[in-house]
C-alpha cells in the first residue's frame, strides 16, 4: 500500500502538469472593441469595387487607405490618468476583401469616460527607431518607410482617377504623408460608461473624401504636380493632412 | 531510501518510453534584420535541418524520382532555375516562374506568387502532388519514407516519432521549412555598404538614389533633379519586398477578367485582385532571371524598361507605377544598383552545402 501511495504521487503530479492552466479571469478589465471605420463621402469605403465622384467632375477608385495610430487612449471621467489601449497600430484597407471596418479589442478598466484620443501618425520616439528592432510582424515593420532607414509614412491615400470621364482610370494618385512635424493628436469628447454589462461600441470614422475635399476647397487632382505626394513635396500634402486629421469622428453606440 | 526506488523506476520507465529529443539549433542572424519568426511547433533543430536539406535535394519526393525541390530551386541561381516557366515531371510545363528562396525564412506573410500558402510549412506541401511539378501523391511519398532505411530514422529523431503510423506530410513540410529558414543572406555589396564596409561606385550610388527616390528627400543635393524610381514602395529593405500583392502593369486589361493569369484574385475571392502578384524579393536578383511571374523579361534591363514605360493599363494597376523618364545613364545605374544585391558568399555556401547531398 505504501508503494501504491508513492506511485500515486508522481501520477497526480503528471496529471496536474497536463491540466489546462487557463485560470478564470479574476481581473476587472472589460474587453472593449474599437471599430475603425473607413468611409468615402459618408458611405462605407470600398477598395476598387465602387466608383466615387469627386467634386471636380473626376471619378475615383481607391486602391489603398491607411494610417498609423499612436497612443490610443481613453480619458477617465474622474480626471485620472488616461487608459492606454495601444501604443501603435496600423489601420489599413487595401483590398475589397478587407471591408470598411477594422476592429480591435482591448481590455480596459470599467468606469465612466469622457473621451478618447490618439496620435495620427507614428509618435516621434517610435518614428526615430530602426524598424529592425521590432518583431518582423509588428506594425512598425509593415514596411511603410520613406527610405531604407526609419521615418514612417504616417498615412497613405492611393487611387486611380478617371479625369476625362472616358471610363478609364488611368491617372494614378498617390498621397504619402508624414513627418514628426505633422504628427497630430486627435481628441474626442463624449461620455460613455464601460462595464461588464454596458459596453458601448466605439467607432472611429475616417473619411477619405473629406481628407481630399472640404466644403470650401477640393484638392486639385487634375494638376500633374498634385497627383504624387511623397517625400519632397509634403508642403503640397499639408492640406490633405490637415483635412485628414480634422475629419475623424468618434461615434458611440 | 526504499521509498524513492519506485519513483525512480517509474520516471525511468517514462523516460525510456520517450524518443530522444532533437537538438535545438540557434542559427545566427544578421543584426540588420528583424528576427525570423519561428513557429512554436517547428523550431529548427540540427536533425530537422539536416533532414530538410536532404529532402530538398532528393528526387525521391516526385512520382518517378526525377524531380527534386532543387530541380527548380538551384542553389547556384539563388534557388531559381533560369527558366521562364518551370518544367516539372515528364517535361510538363508549370504555371509560373520559380521564385528565389534567399531569406525566404524572413517572409512571414503568404507565399507563392498568388499567396496561396500561409507559411513555409504549408508551402512545402504543394509541389509533391502538383501534376505539373512532382506529379506524385502524399500517400505514395509517405509510404516510401516509411520504408526508407535512412529517412525513417532521421524523421524519428527530428520529430520524436515513435511509430511509422505517426509519420504524415506535415513532418516533411516542417523539415523542408527548417532548411529554407537557414538560407540567410546578408553579405551583398548593398549590405556591406549599409555596414560601412564598402562604398557604391558613382553609377551604383546613382542607381541607389533612383531606387530609393532620393530626389524626394529634403536634402537631395546632387540627386535633387533625378527621376524617382518608385521601386521602394514595394521592394523595401532589408528583404526588398513588402510581401503584398500588386498589379504592376504587365498586361493591358480593359476588364478585370481579361488577365491571362488571374494571380491573386482566385485566392482572395475578389476579382479586384485579378492580375495582382506578390512582390518578389530582390535579394540576389541578378541571378534569378528570367523575371516576373511568367518569366517574360530575360534581363534586368528589360525589367527596368518595363517600369520606365509606366506599364500597361488596367483599372487596378498600382498607381505608383508611372512613367519614370530615366535617361540611358540612369537606366544603367538602376541596373547597376540591382546588381549590388548579389551575395556571392551566400551562393557559394549553399552550393557547397548542396554538394554534400546525394540521392538516397
Amino acid at each position: 500500500m505504501k508503494y501504491l501511495s508513492l506511485l500515486a504521487f508522481p501520477l497526480v503530479f503528471l496529471f496536474t502538469a497536463c491540466m489546462d492552466d487557463d485560470d478564470p479571469v479574476t481581473g476587472g478589465d472589460v474587453a472593449t472593441t474599437v471599430n475603425f471605420r473607413a468611409e468615402y463621402d459618408d458611405t462605407d469605403l470600398s477598395i476598387q469595387s465602387i466608383t466615387y465622384d469627386y467634386p471636380t467632375g473626376a471619378k475615383l477608385k481607391t486602391t489603398l487607405f491607411q494610417y498609423y495610430v499612436s497612443d490610443l487612449e481613453l480619458l477617465p471621467a474622474d480626471g485620472g490618468a488616461a487608459v492606454r489601449m495601444a501604443d501603435i497600430d496600423l489601420i489599413r484597407y487595401q483590398s475589397e476583401t478587407d471591408g470598411s471596418v477594422t476592429s480591435r479589442t482591448y481590455d480596459v478598466p470599467p468606469g465612466d469616460y469622457v473621451g478618447l484620443r490618439f496620435g495620427l501618425g507614428v509618435k516621434p520616439d517610435l518614428n526615430a527607431m530602426d524598424p529592425n528592432q521590432f518583431a518582423a510582424d509588428f506594425v512598425l515593420n509593415e514596411t511603410q518607410f520613406w527610405n531604407a532607414n526609419a521615418r514612417y509614412v504616417f498615412a497613405k491615400i492611393e487611387a486611380n482617377a478617371d479625369l476625362e470621364d472616358d471610363g478609364t482610370f488611368d491617372t494614378g494618385l498617390t498621397y504619402h504623408l508624414g513627418s514628426d512635424a505633422m504628427y497630430t493628436t486627435i481628441t474626442f469628447t463624449g461620455d460613455f460608461t464601460i462595464s461588464s454589462t454596458a459596453n458601448p461600441e466605439l467607432n472611429i470614422v475616417a473619411d477619405v473624401f473629406k481628407a481630399l475635399s472640404s466644403d470650401t476647397e477640393s484638392f486639385d487632382i487634375s494638376d500633374p504636380d498634385q497627383q504624387r505626394i511623397h517625400g519632397m513635396n509634403q508642403a503640397i500634402g499639408q492640406g490633405i493632412w490637415t483635412r485628414l486629421a480634422g475629419q475623424f469622428e468618434l461615434q458611440i453606440r | 531510501m526504499i521509498r524513492i526506488i519506485p519513483l525512480v523506476a517509474l520516471l525511468s520507465l517514462l523516460a525510456a518510453c520517450q524518443p530522444p529529443a532533437a537538438t535545438p539549433m540557434d542559427i545566427p542572424e544578421p543584426e540588420a534584420f528583424a528576427k525570423i519568426i519561428y513557429p512554436p511547433d517547428n523550431p529548427t533543430t540540427e536533425e530537422g535541418l539536416a533532414l530538410g536539406r536532404a529532402l530538398f535535394f532528393d528526387p525521391l519526393l516526385s512520382a518517378d524520382s526525377t524531380i527534386s525541390c532543387s530541380t527548380c530551386h538551384l542553389p547556384e541561381l539563388a534557388f531559381t532555375d533560369g527558366q521562364a516557366i518551370s518544367v516539372g515531371i515528364n517535361g510538363r510545363l508549370g504555371r509560373r516562374n520559380a521564385p528565389g528562396l534567399t531569406n525566404v525564412g524572413y517572409l512571414h506573410e503568404t507565399l507563392f506568387w498568388d499567396g496561396r500558402a500561409n507559411d513555409l510549412e504549408s508551402q512545402a506541401l504543394h509541389p509533391v502532388a502538383a501534376p505539373v511539378e512532382m506529379g506524385g501523391s502524399w500517400q505514395l511519398l509517405i509510404s516510401k519514407l516509411r520504408r526508407h532505411p535512412d529517412y525513417w530514422p532521421q524523421l524519428k529523431l527530428a520529430f520524436g516519432l515513435k511509430d511509422l503510423s505517426e509519420l504524415n506530410p506535415d513532418h516533411v513540410g516542417k523539415a523542408l521549412a527548417q532548411y529554407q529558414r537557414s538560407l540567410i543572406s546578408a553579405d551583398s555589396k548593398y549590405d556591406q555598404v549599409q555596414r560601412g564596409e564598402a562604398t557604391f561606385t558613382k553609377e551604383e550610388a546613382l542607381g541607389n538614389a533612383i531606387f530609393f527616390d532620393l530626389a524626394d528627400e529634403p536634402n537631395a543635393g546632387e540627386y535633387a533633379k533625378i527621376p524617382t524610381g518608385e521601386c521602394a514602395h514595394c521592394h523595401i529593405p532589408p528583404h526588398f519586398t513588402n510581401q503584398l500583392f500588386f498589379n504592376n502593369g504587365l498586361d493591358e486589361a480593359n476588364s478585370l477578367d481579361d488577365f491571362k493569369d488571374l494571380g491573386r484574385g482566385p485566392i482572395s475571392g475578389s476579382k479586384y485582385d485579378n492580375g495582382k502578384f506578390r512582390t518578389p524579393s530582390l535579394r540576389n536578383i541578378a541571378l534569378t532571371g528570367p523575371y516576373m511571374h511568367d518569366g517574360r523579361f530575360n534581363s534586368l534591363e528589360e525589367v527596368v524598361d518595363h517600369y520606365n514605360s509606366g506599364g500597361q493599363y488596367a483599372e487596378n494597376k498600382d498607381p505608383n507605377i508611372i512613367p519614370l523618364g530615366l535617361s540611358p545613364d540612369q537606366h544603367r545605374a538602376l541596373v547597376a544598383f540591382l546588381q549590388t544585391l548579389t551575395d556571392t558568399s551566400f551562393v557559394s555556401r549553399v552550393v557547397r552545402e548542396s554538394g554534400s547531398q546525394k540521392v538516397r
